[in-house]
């Protein structure tokens, strides 16, 4: 399959949660498979969509991530048999929390992606960095970051832009 | 009498008399229970050295437990004393314990999560008619410009499942229900909206973690917000780690905050932290149909699944 580069004014930072039995298999296969998808993903491995703790997605926010992709086993393939219902609810959860306190769920995407679907891995990636790059950066963490309260007023020298941006 | 006591009077929401036949039964009944040697000591209140307070207070002699009060000014969560974090307490041997509705939901809470056996504790429920506010002025007696936030659409005056109960409830007026307001405010705002108001609120907090130390059901003893190795959550008093703080806050304790809404009290810059744990609360409840604390259950919903729950929002 050939695709055409584009080069794009926002380069949208894509942080992928998967567990590695499943997803990070999947998508290895996509790899393997020589499918092509969007570079724009950091892939971060775990045992099981169980051990991906909220504050992970949160960290990864305030880190500079645009969008999160947290994916793991279909319900029934887990390695450890719950994890991935146990997951199920916490990020139900989760997600009324964030919506809350005004975060923009549609930067947050939960999917399952068996170690069969390096098609399905390279569909998701491929839809969240399109949808992301329609909404541009994620300014809202970035700005928490930069933001120092008890000095008095915010600190946006050049310094600790260009410190930020490194990240 | 002068204007001012009858514009008092007009607002009081439940009379003297009230009060004083709760501490009497509270204090019967602890007197009762020391003497047979029943428990070691009673966990209650008695009165604070100025006016309108109260303090908490372990009862381990009849003569003790004749001091013990309840009185609009008994606000603190007693169920804190029964966590980890007060050991020397609990150490003691078989306590009782004076406890309000919405205590009663930590302590039902604190046994789900094995923390404490019933047989372990005995309760005195209170019939409960409702406790100061924050700031509210305690010159003042129990009214609707002093009474708590919580109390205002309290679900539990009459206490379930206590071995005994202090008083009779008088009957309630029925005040506006300011919290649900502000909740169903909140929830019609667009995201931004919400996020600059929580952003507002939050970035005022100085992380004194008095909301932590207050609340029954935080008796990690490491907690995650404490450790720097890795650091997950920023421990300075800085806007980002702030929303942080707040956000693990609330989601540790989604589906186990009975309520009491001892952090909002505590918090000394009034940051309105039981609108979080009720939203929580009220998601967790439609989403499982579980609610935390009413009597003690062995499984969370955060601690347990079912095969067919949803799963609309994962693709
Ligand atoms: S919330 Fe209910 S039980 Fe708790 S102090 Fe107020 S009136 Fe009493
Ligand atoms: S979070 Fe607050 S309201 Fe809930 S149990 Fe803890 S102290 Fe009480
Ligand atoms: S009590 Fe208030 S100021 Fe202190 S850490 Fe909690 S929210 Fe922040």
């Amino acid at each position: 399959m050939h695709v055409d580069k584009v080069k794009h004014d926002f380069e949208p930072k894509i942080v992928a949660l998967v567990c590695t039995w499943c997803t990070y298999a999947g998508a290895d296969l996509a790899g393997t498979s020589r499918m092509q998808y969007p570079p724009n993903v950091r892939v971060v491995k775990f045992p099981c969509t169980g051990r991906i703790d909220p504050v992970f997605i949160l960290r990864a926010f305030q880190k500079g991530a645009d969008g999160v992709l947290v994916s793991g086993c279909h319900p029934g393939d887990c390695h450890y048999m719950a994890g991935n219902f146990h997951a199920r609810r916490r990020f139900a959860a989760f997600r009324k929390l964030l919506e809350f306190v005004g975060v923009d769920l549609s930067r947050l995407q939960f999917s399952w992606v068996s170690a069969a679907e390096g098609g399905k891995w390279v569909e998701m990636v491929t839809e969240l960095t399109e949808r992301v790059r329609q909404l541009g950066p994620l300014t809202e963490f970035r700005e928490l970051e930069l933001a120092e309260q008890w000095s008095g007023s915010t600190l946006t020298t050049p310094e600790l832009k260009e410190a930020y941006q490194a990240i | 009498m002068n204007k001012t006591a009858r514009k008092h009077d007009s607002a009081v929401l439940v009379d003297e008399g009230y009060w004083s036949s709760v501490s009497q039964a509270i204090q019967q009944e602890a007197v009762r229970l020391l003497e047979q040697g029943a428990v070691a000591g009673v966990v209650g209140y008695i009165a604070g050295r100025r006016t309108g307070t109260a303090m908490p207070v372990v009862a381990a002699t009849p003569d003790e437990a004749r001091q013990l009060i309840f009185s609009p000014a008994c606000v603190n969560n007693l169920a804190l004393y029964f966590t980890k974090a007060k050991k020397e307490v609990s150490s003691k041997g078989k306590l009782a314990i004076v406890a309000k509705g919405c205590d009663l939901r930590a302590l039902a809470g604190l046994m789900g999560e094995s923390q404490l056996k019933r047989e372990d504790v005995y309760i005195i429920g209170i019939a409960c008619a409702g406790v100061y506010g924050a700031h509210a002025d305690r010159s003042q007696p129990l009214c609707d410009a002093t009474i708590a936030r919580k109390c205002r659409e309290c679900t539990v005056h009459e206490p379930t499942g206590a071995d005994a109960v202090a008083g009779t409830l008088p009957a309630l007026q029925k005040l506006e229900p300011l919290e649900a307001q502000e909740l169903a405010r909140l929830e019609a705002m667009t995201p931004q909206e919400r996020w600059a108001f929580w952003k507002e609120h939050f970035s005022r907090c100085i992380r004194c973690l008095a909301c932590r130390q207050v609340c029954p059901f935080c008796f990690c003893e490491q907690c995650l917000c404490d450790r720097n190795r890795p650091q997950s959550v920023e421990t300075t008093p800085r806007p980002a780690g702030n929303t942080a703080w707040h956000i693990v806050r609330a989601m540790h304790l989604a589906g186990r905050c009975g309520g009491c809404a001892e952090c909002e009290r505590v918090c000394p810059m009034d940051i309105p932290l039981n609108l979080l744990n009720r939203k929580m609360a009220k998601e967790l409840k439609e989403l499982y149909d579980y609610e935390a604390g009413l009597t003690p259950q062995e499984k969370g919903p955060l601690t347990e699944y079912k095969e067919d729950d949803d799963e609309s929002f994962i693709k």
